[in-house]
């Protein structure tokens, strides 16, 4: 086998590592610096400022074009959620009372496993 | 002729071999890994206790024959899914401890909806919490309990133990959990709050989008993820590799929104004015003071973290009121401490050694 000084692929791997380092070293400097955290506020609440703007008339377009906005899809995916989750809650409810119906695993209706275990001995041994 | 010295001619022609070998390989795979899925992932199986809105607390069906009294609540962190704890069969966390004879209990979190932008940080650790281990106490008929908090999931469960004194929480044990969070350098300068106009920022977007919560996570390290599909490219003819990439990409980038007002009071309370370490933090109206926290408390950190750096974890240890405490440093990152193949060797055998005699 070639050693790791001349074998072309573990000097790529080695050049990518560093390359990492060196950029994300470098990178860290310069992100800790508050003209940064100034330019990037700036930049992020403008961004945020007008995606809103874009929403709202996109909520209106679509309103204009009978069409559910995303909001409404989401709303919709919520209610979808909050049904199944009262499915589940249901479920359990039948599980504790002992009603559970047949196409429940039966894994999860088995009796549970005693409370019992120990730590293992100091020899390795499970007691 | 002679090769010039140093020069191995059959170690260079094996190697020129191999690596026409990988290219062909590299353009199938390549060609495999577009056209599928990856693997599935947090499929060990599970009950739903309870769920509320971006709340949902999981019982996993014990594998064990004989389990330990003490159940396990494990509170994930707000930003993040909970399979990260539940990778595939053999990289799961819950499928160790669920093999070591722990019952476990997770509360994971889902994207909270719009009209959930007015949960605070009271909601999380007065209301979601304190539920989670009125049902954990409930299903498993057990009083005590252990609670395990990953990152910020471990400032939640600080928050918890703390105000909840008297218990029913028996240990506590956190993954790299930040309470200085002065140490969080860069995280301390995007919300300089000089610039930062948090107020601004949540009444725009009500709750703050996962994309800015991810980009924040790769700012940290701008280059690793161009260098990281290259590597992938790289050694995509190794289907270990390749597997192991889809499992923490995908999870990386399932960053999940925030709360608005959860974001307002972690940036005000936590960043800005660092009340958790200083003492001075209160959740709706209730002091949280760490030395407050004196049940057994084990504070797993990584050497190499990049999100929560060891300034910002360092003092939890000395803080806390406990007697019976310790402080481990493992190798690996923030991520790679709890999952994959570097955790399966060094914390969770550490955990289980730790816990096991403190569960019955």
């Amino acid at each position: 086998m070639a050693d790791k000084s001349t074998d072309p692929a573990a000097l790529w791997q080695t050049m990518l590592g560093e390359m990492e380092k060196g950029f994300n070293a470098f990178a860290s400097q310069a992100m800790a610096s508050p003209e940064f955290s100034k330019v990037m506020n700036q930049a992020g609440s403008a961004g945020a400022g007008a995606q809103r703007q874009f929403g709202d008339m996109m909520e209106k377009y679509l309103l204009s074009l009978n069409l559910p906005s995303r909001a409404q899809m989401v709303d919709i995916g919520g209610r979808l959620q909050s049904i199944e989750t009262q499915l589940s809650e249901i479920r359990a409810l039948l599980r504790q009372s002992g009603g559970a119906p047949d196409d429940i695993e039966a894994s999860a209706t088995a009796p549970r496993p005693p409370r019992t275990k120990r730590p293992p001995s100091p020899e390795g041994t499970s007691t | 002729m002679n090769a010039p010295a140093g020069l191995d001619l059959v170690s260079i022609s094996e190697r020129v071999q191999s690596e026409v070998q990988r290219a062909i390989q590299r353009s199938i795979k390549g060609v495999e890994y577009l056209a599928s899925s990856g693997p599935a992932l947090g499929s060990t199986p599970k009950d739903i206790l309870s769920s509320r809105g971006t709340m949902n607390l999981y019982r996993y069906r014990p594998i064990a024959d004989e389990i330990y009294r003490v159940p396990i609540l494990i509170v994930m962190a707000t930003t993040n899914r909970g399979y990260i704890l539940d990778l595939v069969p053999g990289q799961s966390f819950i499928e160790f401890l669920l093999k070591r004879g722990y019952d476990v209990y997770m509360l994971d979190w889902t994207a909270p909806k719009l009209e959930e932008k007015r949960l605070g940080l009271e909601d999380y650790v007065l209301d979601f919490i304190p539920h989670c281990v009125r049902r954990v106490q409930e299903d498993s008929g057990e009083q005590d309990l252990s609670l395990i908090g990953y990152c910020f999931g471990g400032v939640l469960s600080l928050l918890y133990g703390s105000i909840f004194r008297d218990g029913p929480m028996k240990n506590l044990i956190c993954f790299t959990t930040p309470i200085d969070f002065r140490g969080m350098t860069l995280f301390q300068n995007f919300s300089d709050r000089r610039y930062f106009d948090v107020d601004r920022l949540v009444d725009a977007t009500g709750n703050v989008p996962p994309e800015m919560i991810l980009s924040s996570f790769e700012m940290l390290r701008p280059a690793s993820r161009g260098i990281s599909q290259v590597q992938l490219w790289d050694n995509i003819w190794n289907d270990e590799y390749v597997k192991s990439f889809r499992m923490f990409d995908r999870w990386a980038t399932d960053t999940l929104p925030l709360a608005g007002e959860y974001f307002r009071a972690i940036t005000k309370d936590l960043m800005w004015d660092n009340k958790l370490f200083t003492d001075s933090m209160s959740v709706g109206g209730r002091k949280a003071r760490l030395a407050d926290i004196k049940v057994p408390i084990l504070h797993a950190v990584a050497e190499h973290d990049h999100i929560v750096p060891y300034e910002a974890a360092r003092h939890l240890i000395a803080k806390v009121g406990s007697t019976d405490k310790e402080e481990v440093m493992l190798k690996g990152g923030h991520v790679s401490l709890v999952a994959g193949a570097n955790a399966v060797r060094r914390l969770w055998p550490k955990l289980d050694s730790w816990l096991a005699g403190r569960s019955t």
